[in-house]
């Protein structure tokens, strides 16, 4: 078993910059959600997708990026962990998974302000490169 | 630890990059034909609003995308625990790439001719899979 793989660090930062996401979600759509005189206290069976239609963009913005970091990320998070225990926890992969991180972040930036979908798309099709190559290196490792 | 046992969860990464290859490889000549583009697209556009907007069977290839963010993270983090607890092998081992295999037949489904019964059903068999790992890795790490 490992010792504190290096791979864990870039896991665990991606981990809190999503709920650092969630938390900008919250703290940009609550007050939106007030201002729109949404009666929380009496609503039944409501989803964050409904707000779409009742919120600026902007605010919808930030939980849109908190989906998606829900979704591909999770690859991600998959294939660190078959890397560490398949022992190709170190260099080039280490490089590939800290540069998924930083364009992960860009990307939740872009999504959160400007949300010019040319950026984001760009920064996206970047940062799922890196997952390619981790994927491959990890097929390569455990075959 | 049982090193095997990554090899599905590898193949199931990869597979899951196919489909968002296979989706951007379909979805940007739509996208071109109904005359619209990444450089235009109004900010904070996100795939779901190419609903209605493109062919259903475009967008069937992000359906199946989306689909493989959600169960799928749930055979991950069953996959490492029978892994680490040294369970990775025998039944648990052909279940797992009985998963798999499952996953990219219902991707492939989904992605073509998407008749929900025959969906629905492929759906059922690769749930009845991860429930006989889910339960052989609660029995090993409880009892």
């Amino acid at each position: 078993m490992m010792e504190n793989s290096a791979l864990l660090q870039p896991m665990v930062v991606l981990i809190l910059w999503t709920m650092l996401i969630w938390l900008w979600m919250y703290v940009t759509r609550i007050p939106a959600m007030n201002k729109a005189k949404i009666d929380t206290a009496n609503l039944v069976g409501g989803k964050g997708g409904d707000l779409d239609e009742l919120l600026p963009p902007e605010v919808q913005w930030k939980a849109h990026n908190y989906n998606h970091l829900l979704t591909e990320p999770t690859l991600f998070y998959a294939i660190c962990v078959v890397l560490i225990l398949a022992g190709q926890d170190f260099g080039l992969n280490l490089t590939i998974a800290w540069i998924y991180v930083g364009l992960r972040v860009l990307h939740s930036l872009i999504q959160v302000t400007s949300n010019r979908v040319l950026y984001r798309f760009s920064v996206f099709a970047l940062s799922s490169l890196c997952i390619i190559a981790l994927a491959i290196h990890a097929a390569i490792a455990v075959f | 630890m049982d090193i095997a046992i990554l090899a599905p969860a590898a193949v199931l990464v990869l597979w899951s990059l196919i489909m968002l290859l296979w989706m951007a490889g379909t979805r940007f000549p739509a996208m071109a034909k109904s005359g619209g583009d990444l450089a235009n697209a109004k900010p904070g556009g996100r795939g779901i609003d190419l609903e209605g907007v493109i062919p259903d069977k475009v967008n069937w290839k992000s359906h199946n995308y989306t689909h493989l963010m959600e169960q799928p993270t749930l055979f991950y983090a069953t996959v490492v625990i029978l892994a680490l607890t040294n369970a990775g092998h025998g039944l648990n081992l052909y279940l797992a790439w009985a998963y798999v295999a499952i996953r990219i037949v219902h991707s492939i489904w989904q992605a073509t001719v998407n008749l929900v019964k025959v969906r629905f059903l492929l759906f059922v068999l690769a749930t009845i899979c991860l429930l006989i790992m889910a339960i052989n890795a609660v029995w090993v790490t409880l009892f």
